[in-house]
């Protein structure tokens, strides 16, 4: 047998401040006050977010980047920035700027496959496109300006020895001129280089 | 569960121990104690204090505030494991860090036993096999069990996982404040609480009685202090969750008792033994019931009573058995601490060769829960006891008898901690305090400005006076609990004779490396920078008034 249960007016106040008074409590005390160490760890957590607004690979005969692809994705990934990978082709000067080089375009292609199935593996959208420059670092340079890139992201060969720029000229050249961040991975001595896959070109869709 | 063991590095070196607690972390340690007294407590000063039960709270609760507000500028300013007991160490002297810590061990040893039987007393609740007054010989037999099951336990040093201590405390949060939410809103009626308080007011020996049984309600506070040395940011963390854990528990022991006063229940209180019509209070605070007066009044919330009575009792229970074990668990630590501190003999520090875990102080201290248990339960074992504690102790037996010695030795200890208090406000001024108790008196002692802690001062007043209702009022406390600390003084006198230590006065410390280390360890660098110019201005200061009257 069950007895009559009627809200009273004061009741439903003691208990809306019950509630509240619990609430507002346990509120405040997971809230503490942060230290200076905490609030630089914030800015800098704050600074990385706007800084990665958008990130470029870049590939070239001389740039090798391919090991660098899933970090820059995994990068992209979690601070949700734009990916784009571009090859840069260099002519020489004795053909004009337009000119055909096919080999080098295939192997372009096929880099940019590499990469375009690595990003969408972890589910980040990639552009990809190929480029022909003069140089490879003024290319890269001009890509980053066109496209106000906050990272660059750059692979090298880990060389066995001194050749006055043994990151190579191109990477040297971009990570001094750059006006964002370059992140220049070095593949480590045990490590494999990744080969692109070998893909036709109309399997490649842009 | 997880498994954990004191590693102990090289002789000689602390064992160093992970600052991996975080807000809620702490919070769930001092909860996970604290919490659980409400579940013991509120049945006895219902039974003990009637219609002025939730005055009897306030004004303990008044006093646990100060207490608490003690202990958060403390554990502020010393994070370090110890609590209380190096609090006193410290503030007083080794002596007093003696009897401090000898009471604290008192409140523990009674901690394993009080909080084991309340949880067999909510367990009887869906076992009724399990019920003290029907079945007494099953209940003693169980809570013993109980005991000896946690001892073993951490001695091989499995114990709750802080993950799990904070999941039962944030479910207990939740419960309670669910239980209270809808109490109010469909049972609460004011009418019924003036009726109550008028006709049910008692007698100034009751409600004293009941004030000192409301204190047991606030006890466990310590565990956050226990817990400083582990806790991730400790001065600005601890508090936070020191303060609202005072807030948390005394809204949740006023709302409980001036519920149970003005509850109109939702299904009819049956007769008492004698076949009267009796109070919702009186049913709660009824030999029956006043072991898990909780879970008897959830069940009388009207439709959430329907779903509290399936899941409180066992809630409760979990809740009570890891206060239990915080006891086991705590009075080997606290004699480990004083043990090393040359407070108690070496013994204490003895560790297990396999499991690293202070076995022979768990075995010690569980022995005398076992022996507290047996004093308890004897009255319902034997006639011939029973007669006899008719006699002398009023008849105060099971649970009544084992909260009034924990009353004692948490009136004890907290009388220490606010002396102590003092003492370092007006010795060691140079210690940076995140967090300082209101109301203070800026005067200067010994040629250095510091603030005098009137709050202490009302809070050792307050305790001071709870700890004189439980001599008056209680016929165990009054006898057990300085006979405890009597025996304890006397061991210690002898210890540190024979071991040529100073009897009476304390060996020489290096506060200050002391102090140095501490904050260094706790990650407090802003802190330690703080104390590191204090001191060296207190130097100058000490060096410019000797250089002066020349």
């Amino acid at each position: 047998m069950s007895l009559e249960a009627e809200p009273h007016l004061i009741g439903v106040v003691l208990a809306l401040c019950v509630l509240a008074a619990i609430t507002a409590t346990l509120y405040w005390m997971l809230h503490p006050p942060t230290t200076k160490a905490e609030q630089a760890a914030r800015e800098a957590q704050t600074e990385l977010a706007e800084m990665l607004g958008s990130v470029i690979i870049i590939f070239s005969k001389e740039i090798h980047s391919e090991h660098m692809t899933a970090l820059a994705v995994r990068i992209a990934r979690r601070e949700r920035a734009q990916l784009l990978a571009a090859y840069i082709i260099e002519v020489p000067l004795t053909l004009p700027l337009r000119a055909q080089m096919e080999e080098e375009e295939r192997y372009a292609l096929g880099v940019l496959a590499t990469a375009e199935a690595i990003a969408r593996q972890k589910g980040v959208e990639i552009t990809t496109e190929t480029i022909k420059a003069r140089q490879v670092s003024q290319g890269a340079l001009d890509l980053a300006k066109r496209h106000d890139a906050h990272m660059i992201v750059l692979g090298s060969y880990r060389e066995g020895k001194y050749s006055g720029a043994p990151l190579g000229r191109a990477i040297e050249n971009i990570s001094a001129a750059a006006e964002c961040d370059v992140l220049i991975g070095v593949q480590g001595r045990k490590a494999v280089v990744q080969q692109p896959a070998r893909v036709a070109p109309e399997q490649i869709s842009y | 569960m997880s498994t954990t063991s004191v590693s102990m590095k090289a002789a000689g070196d602390q064992p160093e121990l992970r600052r991996s607690v975080t807000a809620w972390g702490s919070f769930a340690w001092g909860y996970s104690d604290v919490g659980a007294d409400i579940f013991v407590g509120l049945g006895l000063v219902l039974g003990a204090a009637a219609g002025a039960s939730n005055v009897a709270f306030l004004f303990a609760g008044l006093v646990y505030v100060c207490v608490g507000l003690a202990y958060t500028e403390l554990a502020a300013a010393y994070p370090v494991a110890g609590g209380g007991q190096y609090f006193v160490f410290r503030g007083l002297g080794d002596i007093f860090g003696f009897i401090a810590g000898w009471a604290v061990l008192l409140d523990f040893t009674i901690d394993i036993v009080l909080f084991a039987w309340s949880c067999i007393d909510y367990l009887s609740k869906l076992l009724p096999v399990l019920a003290f007054t029907t079945h007494p010989w099953t209940h003693f037999a169980v809570v013993f069990l109980v005991i000896v099951g946690l001892a073993t336990l951490n001695v091989i040093g499995v114990r709750e996982s802080s993950a799990f201590n904070e999941i039962v405390s944030g479910l207990d949060v939740v419960s309670e404040t669910a239980i209270l939410f809808f109490g109010f809103l469909f049972a609460f009626r004011p009418e019924i609480l003036i009726h109550t308080m008028s006709t049910s007011w008692p007698s100034t020996f009751n409600l004293m009685n009941g004030v000192s049984l409301a204190i047991i309600s606030f006890v466990g506070l310590e565990s956050i202090s226990q817990a400083a040395q582990e806790t991730q940011r400790p001065a600005s963390v601890i508090p936070r969750t020191s303060i609202s854990l005072i807030l948390t528990i005394l809204i949740f022991a006023l709302a409980y008792s001036n519920l149970a006063l003005g509850m109109q229940p939702w299904h009819p209180i049956p007769l008492d033994a004698h076949g009267h019509p009796q109070a919702l209070w009186q049913y709660l605070g009824s030999e029956d019931n006043n072991g898990a007066a909780v879970q008897v009044l959830a069940s009388l919330v009207p439709y959430y009573g329907a779903i509290a009575a399936l899941y409180v009792p066992l809630l409760g229970a979990i809740l009570l058995l890891i206060s239990s074990n915080s006891g086991v668990f705590g009075s080997s630590r606290i004699a480990y601490a004083m043990s090393r501190a040359q407070l108690l003999p070496s013994i204490f520090q003895r560790v297990h060769s396999k499991f690293r875990t202070p076995a022979v102080s768990i075995a010690i201290f569980c022995g005398f829960a076992a022996l507290e248990l047996l004093f308890a339960a004897l009255p319902s074992l034997s006639k011939y006891f029973n007669g006899v504690y008719a006699k002398f102790f009023h008849g105060e037996n099971g649970i009544t008898f084992l909260g009034d010695l924990y009353a004692f030795g948490a009136a004890a200890s907290y009388s220490f901690v606010f002396l102590a208090l003092i003492s370092l406000r007006l010795n060691d001024p140079d210690s940076p305090r995140k967090f300082k108790m209101p109301l203070n008196i800026p005067m200067r002692y010994k040629g250095r400005r510091v603030e005098f802690p009137v709050v202490a001062v009302i809070g050792f007043l307050g305790i001071g006076s709870i700890l004189v209702f439980t001599m008056i009022t209680h016929a165990i406390g009054r006898i057990a609990g300085p006979s405890w600390l009597l025996i304890g003084v006397i061991c210690y006198l002898i210890y540190r004779k024979r071991k040529g230590y100073p009897v009476f006065r304390s060996r020489p410390h290096d506060w200050r490396a002391q102090q140095m280390k501490i904050l260094q360890e706790a990650g407090e660098l802003e802190l330690m920078d703080e104390y590191v110019a204090n001191v060296k201005a207190s130097d100058a200061r000490a060096a410019a008034a000797t250089q002066s009257p020349s």
